[in-house]
């Protein structure tokens, strides 16, 4: 199981590098344009500026559009949501009206619309038009979420927990919805409440190095003898899920030892943390020599510190 | 402790704090700055900030201890070989209008200035950044609340 996780890892970032690679090329005039625009929406990756500027190019060039058929209404929304990014609304206005002319009465032009009013940060406009497809069909997922993000943007984050937290409900098994409303909990340092959310993403996705790695932070930024002690677990589980190479997880472990053993002072030291300590050390200190052989002495002196106090 | 001090940014601080908000315009960033005390006798003190260190993007990791501490730790090792310290941390904020010093950033402060009492805290002003990109506004684009003796950090001007 271990190692389908790491796969799945593999190819995600192999698909990050392939984008960026048809980004480079594409940009640079050598073709590729369309390639780059499917795999960025199908890893839903965030790249507006050449999003926009490469699928302007192909929807402006007449030809080209012709040849897509059928799925140039899918480029143009990725254009118009694009555009909203990058505040180019006019751009957006012109695909959207694009579009319901192709489509009229959709629900998913109406998404895009709404969309719109929040680029100009219409709020009010934005969630009455929310609120009215929400009539027709209320379980519409991403209709919700824009209600969350509405509430984000304007920086009420006590509703955006309430609005996520009645989503959750809805919709229990949306792990990005979980992890959205354990980051919101970090950031108003509801530390308890974010531990809650990643314990519940671990519960449902127990090979996902992330949540193990988020649920050990926290932990440690909740201090106290316990939840080090659980934190140094879970960075174990961390390095043990992504084969000894996440550098974060390694340092985890090694500033929980320290921790802990700050606090047990004089108290009976247990035995097997020891061994994890000096291995993780050990791993810490190959991949400085591998990877950034000036700053290894940074390592090694701070290791020392470590094992001292 | 006198509550004159004067800070001077050295350029590359200041491009490199100004481009690392501007590379993530969806996020908020911090991260540190080091420099060194000039003059402790003079009136006002001068502080020189000479280079900074860009921390992180992502706005689930800012207000999480360990990422902070380690950096904290090998950045002080590092610069203090050339005897430099960390003396100042930066913030932008992700949303557009907070102007507000969001409470993680009070603490990194505060923690900083145990290490260095003419510690303070930077942080940008996101619509001046957005007109100097534009090339309407050549102000800096900080805001710059420091400590005061009520241990509170008050803004003041630049």
């Amino acid at each position: 199981m271990a190692a389908a996780a790491v796969a799945a890892m593999a190819t995600a970032a192999d698909d990050e590098a392939r984008l960026l690679r048809l980004e480079e090329q594409a940009g640079h005039g050598g073709g590729g344009a369309w390639e780059y625009l499917c795999l960025a929406r199908k890893l839903r990756a965030r790249r507006p500026d050449p999003v926009l500027r490469l699928g302007l190019a192909l929807l402006n060039n007449s030809s080209a559009r012709s040849r897509l058929a059928s799925e140039q209404w899918t480029l143009y929304e990725q254009v118009a949501v694009a555009a909203m990014d990058c505040h180019r609304l006019d751009v957006a206005k012109d695909c959207i009206g694009v579009l319901s002319k192709q489509f009229p009465g959709s629900a998913r032009i109406g998404r895009l619309e709404a969309l719109l009013f929040e680029a100009k940060g219409e709020w009010a406009d934005a969630e009455r038009a929310y609120a009215l497809i929400l009539e027709n069909n209320p379980f519409d997922q991403i209709v919700h979420k824009r209600k969350i993000a509405i509430a984000k943007a304007q920086g009420d984050m006590s509703l955006a927990v309430e609005y996520l937290n009645k989503y959750l409900e809805l919709f229990m098994a949306d792990h990005d919805a979980w992890r959205e409303l354990a980051e919101i909990y970090v950031s108003l340092q509801m530390y308890k409440q974010a531990a809650f959310c990643y314990e519940e993403l671990i519960l449902a996705q127990p090979t996902i190095p992330l949540y193990h790695l988020a649920y050990a932070e926290v932990l440690y930024t909740m201090g106290g003898l316990e939840n080090l002690q659980t934190a140094r677990k879970y960075y174990a589980s961390t390095i043990k899920l992504t084969g000894g190479k996440n550098t974060r997880a390694l340092f985890g472990v090694c500033l929980c030892s320290a921790a802990i053993s700050q606090l047990t002072k004089g108290r009976n030291k247990e035995e097997e943390s020891s061994e994890l300590q000096s291995l993780a050390a050990e791993a810490l200190l190959n991949d400085y020599k591998q990877r950034a052989p000036s700053k290894e002495v940074l390592i090694t002196n701070m290791l020392k510190n470590m094992k001292l106090s | 402790m006198g509550a004159e001090c004067q800070y001077e940014l050295a350029q590359a601080a200041y491009v490199k704090l100004a481009l690392h908000a501007l590379k993530h315009p969806a996020a908020a960033v911090n991260g540190l700055l080091v420099g060194r005390l000039l003059d402790g006798a003079s009136s006002p003190v001068v502080v020189a900030v000479v280079d900074a260190v860009p921390l992180s993007h992502c706005p689930h990791h800012l207000p999480l201890l360990p990422t902070h501490e380690l950096a904290l730790n090998l950045v002080e090792d590092h610069f203090g070989a050339q005897g430099l310290t960390v003396v100042c941390y930066y913030h932008a904020n992700a949303l557009r209008d907070d102007a507000d010093l969001p409470a993680v950033a009070k603490r990194v402060g505060d923690h900083i200035f145990r290490n260095f009492p003419r510690a303070a805290v930077l942080l940008l002003n996101n619509n001046k950044l957005e007109e100097a990109v534009k090339g309407k506004n050549r102000e800096p684009v900080v805001q710059h609340p420091i400590l005061s003796n009520s241990s509170k950090w008050i803004s003041s001007t630049v």
